[in-house]
C-alpha cells in the first residue's frame, strides 16, 4: 500500500519537475526572442503554454486522486497540497510567457535602446524561475529563501523601466505603442517573478509546514 | 546431536535392563520352584510317616506356617484340613494329585489360580491305610514378584535415564567440539577428525577459487572504473525508470550533480526538454542524439537504450563536448562565404571593365587605364588565391617543406628591401636593427611572417610614421619584433585579428588593400615553427607584434 503511494508521490514529483522544465523553456524562448528581436523564435511559446496547461490538469487530477485514495497525512499531505498550489503558479508563468511572446511577435520592440535593461530583467527572472524549481527538486530551504529575497531585484528592475518610460513620455516625439508594450512586458516579467516567489513559498511549506520556512 | 545420542544411550540402557531382569527372573523363578517342590515332597513324606504313626493326633500339635495339609480318605472325603472347615469341603477324589496318589502311591500337580494370581503346588502320598495325605504350598506368580519389585526398578530406571542424559551431553560435546573448532578460513590447518579431511581439502580449494575469481572481478571492475572515471566524455547509466545507476565524474561535473545523485531521477539532474525527449525515446528502445548547450558549451548528447532479451534494461547517456568542433565548423563556413565574396568583388570589376571594352564604349584615351584597372583587379585576385592556397597548405601542416638553418636577420633585410618602395610611397620610414640570429625553420614561411607583419605595419600606419623591425638573439630564444607608430588595435579586436578575413575597420578595407589573410598566415606559420605570437597595442599610439622563436640548437 505504502509502496504504491510512494510510487505515486514519485511520479507526482517527476511530473512537477517536467512542468517546471516546460515553464523554464517557455520563458527562456520568450526572453530570447525579445532580446534578439527575432519574433520567429517566439513561435513555439503558445504551443508550450498549451502543454503547460495540459500538464496542470494532469497534475491536479493526480493530486485529487491521491487525496481521495490515499488520504495522506502530515508531510505527505503537505507535499500533495503544495503541489496542487504550485501548478497554478507554474501555469500562470506559462501563460505570461506566452503573453510576452505575443507582444514580441507584434514587433514593436525593435529599437535597441532599452533592450539591455529588459534583457537584464529577463535574466534575473529566468534565474528566479530556475532557482525556484531547483529548490523544489533539491528540497533546498536556503535556495527557496534566496528566491524569495531575489524578488526585490526584479522589482527594482521594474521600477527602473518605469522611470525610463516616464522620461520617454516627457519627450515630444514618442512611440506610444512601443512604450506600452515595453511596460507590459516588464510587468509580465515582474508577475512571473512573483509566481516564482509563490513556488518557492510552497516549496518551503512542503518541507517545513510553514510558508515562511520558519 | 545431544538428543540423538541421548536417545540411543537411553534405548540401550532400557533394553539391557529389561533383558537382564527377564533373564534373571526366569532362571531364578524356575530354580526356586524346583527347590520348593523338592522340599514339599520331603515334607509330605515326613508328614505321611507322622500320620501313619499317630493318626489324627498328629495334626493336633502340628504347627504349619506356609503349608496346607489335607488328609483325605480313600473315598475322597476330607478328614482334616489345616486351612478350611472340613464340613464344607467337597470330595477331593477327582483332584489330579489325589488320583495319581491313589493310583501310584504318590502324586503331584501344579495349579494356577488366576483370581489370586498364585501358583499352588500339591503333593499327595498314599498312606498304608489307603488314605491320602496332601500338602500344598502356594507360590506367588512371577508378575506379583515383579510388581513387588516395581519401586526399585523405577529407581534404577530413573538413574539410568539421568546417567544417559549426562553421558549424552558429555559425549556429544566431545564429538562436536573439534567440529566447532574447525577454522574454515584455513581449512588445512585443522587437526580434527581424519574423516573430515576430504571435506576440508574441498573447502580449501573452493575458497582459493573464490578468492581468485573475486580478485579477477575486482580487477576488471577497477579497470572499468578507471576508464569510465578518467574519460573526458560524460557518461550516465539509467535504469528503466529513468533513475541514475552510475555517473562518471565528467558527467557529474557537467550536470553539477552531487555524490548522492545515485538513485535519483534524471529529471532532477537536468530538466532540459531536449534531453528528456531523447531519454524517454531511449527508454522505449530508440537511439537518439541531440546537440544541447550547457553553460555556453555545446555538447552532443547520445542516448542509447540498453537492450537485452528484447526488453529495455535501461539507457546510457553520453555527453561529448563538441564546442570546438562547432566553432571550427562555424569558422570554416564563414571562411568559405568570405572567400567567395572576396573573389566575387574583383571579378565584378573585371567583368564590368571588360564589358565596356567589348562593346567599344571606351574612348581611345581611356583604354590603357581600363586595362590597368583590369590588370590590378586580376593581380588582387591572384594574390588572394595565392594566400588561400598557402593558408590551406599551412592547414595541412606544410608537410612537404623542409626545415633548415636560416638567418632570420637576413630574411628580415630581404623583406624590408622589397617593401621599401611601398614604404616610400606612404612616406613611412622603415628601419631594421639587430644581429644575425639563426633559427631552424622553413625560409619561405619565415619570410612571409616578416613580410606580412611589415606590410601591415606600413598599411595601418599614420602619415610619416615609423616601422622598426628588430631581430634579437636571447638566451634560448630568437625574438622578432615589428613595431609601428600606427593607428593601433583596440583590445576587443586584438584576439580576433588573426582570424581569416577579420578586419577591424570593415569600411576601409578596399582602400588599404590586402586580402585579410595576412595575419592568419602569420599565425599558422608561427604555429608550425612553435613560435609564440604576442600583440601589444594601444589605439592611436601603435602596435608591436612580437614573435618568439625557440633558438636553433647548434651542433656542439
Amino acid at each position: 500500500m505504502r509502496l504504491k503511494f510512494d510510487e505515486q508521490l514519485d511520479l507526482l514529483n517527476k511530473e512537477l519537475i517536467k512542468m517546471g522544465a516546460f515553464c523554464e523553456s517557455a520563458i527562456a524562448m520568450s526572453a530570447k526572442a525579445l532580446t534578439e528581436g527575432n519574433p520567429a523564435l517566439a513561435k513555439g511559446v503558445p504551443d508550450l503554454s498549451v502543454q503547460i496547461d495540459n500538464k496542470e490538469r494532469e497534475i491536479e487530477n493526480m493530486c485529487i486522486k491521491l487525496l481521495l485514495h490515499q488520504q495522506p497525512v502530515a508531510k505527505d499531505l503537505r507535499v500533495v497540497s503544495s503541489a496542487l498550489k504550485m501548478v497554478t503558479d507554474m501555469a500562470r508563468i506559462g501563460d505570461q510567457s506566452a503573453d510576452i511572446a505575443e507582444i514580441v511577435t507584434l514587433a514593436n520592440i525593435n529599437s535597441a535602446n532599452d533592450t539591455q535593461i529588459i534583457h537584464d530583467m529577463s535574466v534575473a527572472v529566468i534565474k528566479m524561475v530556475t532557482d525556484s524549481i531547483d529548490a523544489f527538486v533539491k528540497k533546498d530551504i536556503q535556495m527557496a529563501k534566496a528566491v524569495i529575497d531575489y524578488d526585490d531585484v526584479v522589482d527594482s528592475f521594474f521600477d527602473k523601466i518605469k522611470n525610463i518610460l516616464i522620461d520617454f513620455f516627457s519627450k515630444p516625439e514618442t512611440d506610444g505603442e512601443y512604450a506600452i508594450d515595453l511596460l507590459m512586458i516588464a510587468k509580465y516579467f515582474e508577475r512571473i517573478g512573483d509566481h516564482a516567489v509563490n513556488i518557492a513559498k510552497w516549496v518551503l511549506f512542503s518541507i517545513t509546514g510553514n510558508k515562511e520556512g520558519k | 546431536m545431544t538428543k540423538r545420542i541421548f536417545r540411543s544411550i537411553c534405548f540401550v540402557a532400557v533394553i539391557v535392563f529389561l533383558a537382564s531382569v527377564i533373564l534373571f527372573m526366569g532362571v531364578l523363578y524356575e530354580h526356586f520352584s524346583n527347590v520348593e517342590q523338592a522340599q514339599l515332597k520331603m515334607q509330605t513324606n515326613l508328614a505321611a510317616q507322622g500320620v501313619t504313626n499317630e493318626g489324627i493326633e498328629f495334626f493336633r500339635d502340628l504347627k504349619v506356617a506356609d503349608y496346607r495339609i489335607s488328609w483325605i480318605d480313600a473315598n475322597g472325603n476330607v478328614l482334616y484340613d489345616s486351612k478350611s472347615d472340613i464340613a464344607e469341603m467337597e470330595n477331593h477324589l477327582e483332584r489330579e494329585e489325589v488320583k495319581e496318589a491313589i493310583a501310584k502311591g504318590y502324586g503331584e500337580s501344579r495349579r494356577y489360580s488366576s483370581t489370586l494370581m498364585e501358583h499352588s503346588f500339591y503333593c499327595a502320598q498314599k498312606l498304608a491305610d489307603g488314605t491320602v495325605l496332601r500338602l500344598s504350598i502356594s507360590q506367588h506368580s512371577i508378575f506379583v514378584l515383579l510388581l513387588g519389585m516395581s519401586q526399585p526398578v523405577c529407581v534404577i530406571f530413573a538413574i539410568a535415564l539421568i546417567l544417559s542424559i549426562v553421558l549424552a551431553v558429555r559425549v556429544s560435546k566431545k564429538i562436536v567440539k573439534p567440529l566447532n573448532e574447525i577454522d574454515l578460513d584455513n581449512p588445512l590447518k585443522n587437526e580434527g577428525y581424519d574423516e573430515l579431511s576430504p571435506f576440508l581439502r574441498r573447502i580449501d580449494s573452493q575458497q582459493r577459487q573464490l578468492l581468485r575469481q573475486q580478485d579477477e572481478i575486482l580487477q576488471k571492475e577497477n579497470e572499468l572504473d578507471t576508464i569510465v572515471s578518467s574519460m573526458n566524455e560524460g557518461m550516465v547509466l539509467l535504469n528503466p525508470k529513468g533513475k541514475v545507476i552510475s555517473i562518471n565524474p565528467a558527467a557529474g561535473k557537467l550536470l553539477s550533480a552531487k555524490a548522492d545523485c545515485i538513485g535519483m531521477d534524471m529529471l532532477s539532474l537536468c530538466r532540459k526538454l531536449d534531453l528528456q525527449e531523447i531519454l524517454s525515446n531511449a527508454l522505449q528502445g530508440e537511439q537518439g542524439e541531440r546537440i544541447i548547450s550547457f553553460n555556453e558549451e555545446t555538447y552532443q548528447v547520445d542516448a542509447n537504450p540498453i537492450v537485452s532479451e528484447n526488453t529495455v534494461k535501461g539507457a546510457a547517456l553520453f555527453f561529448f563536448n563538441v564546442t570546438e568542433k562547432e566553432n571550427a565548423e562555424q569558422i570554416r563556413r564563414e571562411f568559405t562565404a568570405n572567400v567567395s565574396h572576396e573573389l566575387k568583388t574583383p571579378l565584378h570589376s573585371i567583368s564590368g571593365y571588360a564589358e565596356l571594352l567589348k562593346n567599344d564604349m571606351v574612348k581611345e584615351n581611356d583604354r590603357i587605364p581600363f586595362a590597368g584597372k583590369i590588370y590590378a583587379e586580376a593581380q588582387r585576385m591572384i594574390r588572394l588565391v595565392e594566400d588561400v592556397i598557402s593558408l590551406s597548405h599551412l592547414d595541412e601542416g606544410a608537410a612537404d617543406m623542409k626545415c633548415e638553418e636560416t638567418d632570420l636577420y637576413e630574411l628580415a633585410q630581404n623583406a624590408v628591401q622589397s617593401l621599401e618602395t611601398e614604404a616610400d610611397a606612404a612616406c613611412i620610414s622603415l628601419e631594421i636593427s639587430g644581429i644575425p640570429a639563426v633559427v631552424n625553420g622553413i625560409p619561405r614561411l619565415l619570410y612571409s611572417i616578416i613580410y606580412n607583419l611589415c606590410d601591415n605595419a606600413i598599411k595601418y600606419n599614420s602619415e610619416h610614421g615609423k616601422v622598426i623591425v628588430s631581430v634579437e638573439n636571447e638566451k634560448n630564444t630568437v625574438v622578432l619584433s615589428v613595431q609601428d607608430t600606427g593607428i593601433g588595435i583596440a583590445p576587443e579586436h586584438q584576439e580576433r585579428i588573426f582570424e581569416r578575413f577579420y578586419r577591424v575597420d570593415k569600411s576601409h578595407s578596399k582602400e588599404v588593400g590586402g586580402t585579410g589573410l595576412g595575419l592568419s598566415i602569420v599565425k599558422h606559420a608561427a604555429k608550425i615553427h612553435n613560435a609564440k605570437l604576442e600583440v601589444k597595442s594601444s589605439v592611436g599610439k601603435g602596435t608591436t607584434v612580437i614573435v618568439t622563436f625557440p633558438a636553433h640548437k647548434k651542433w656542439s
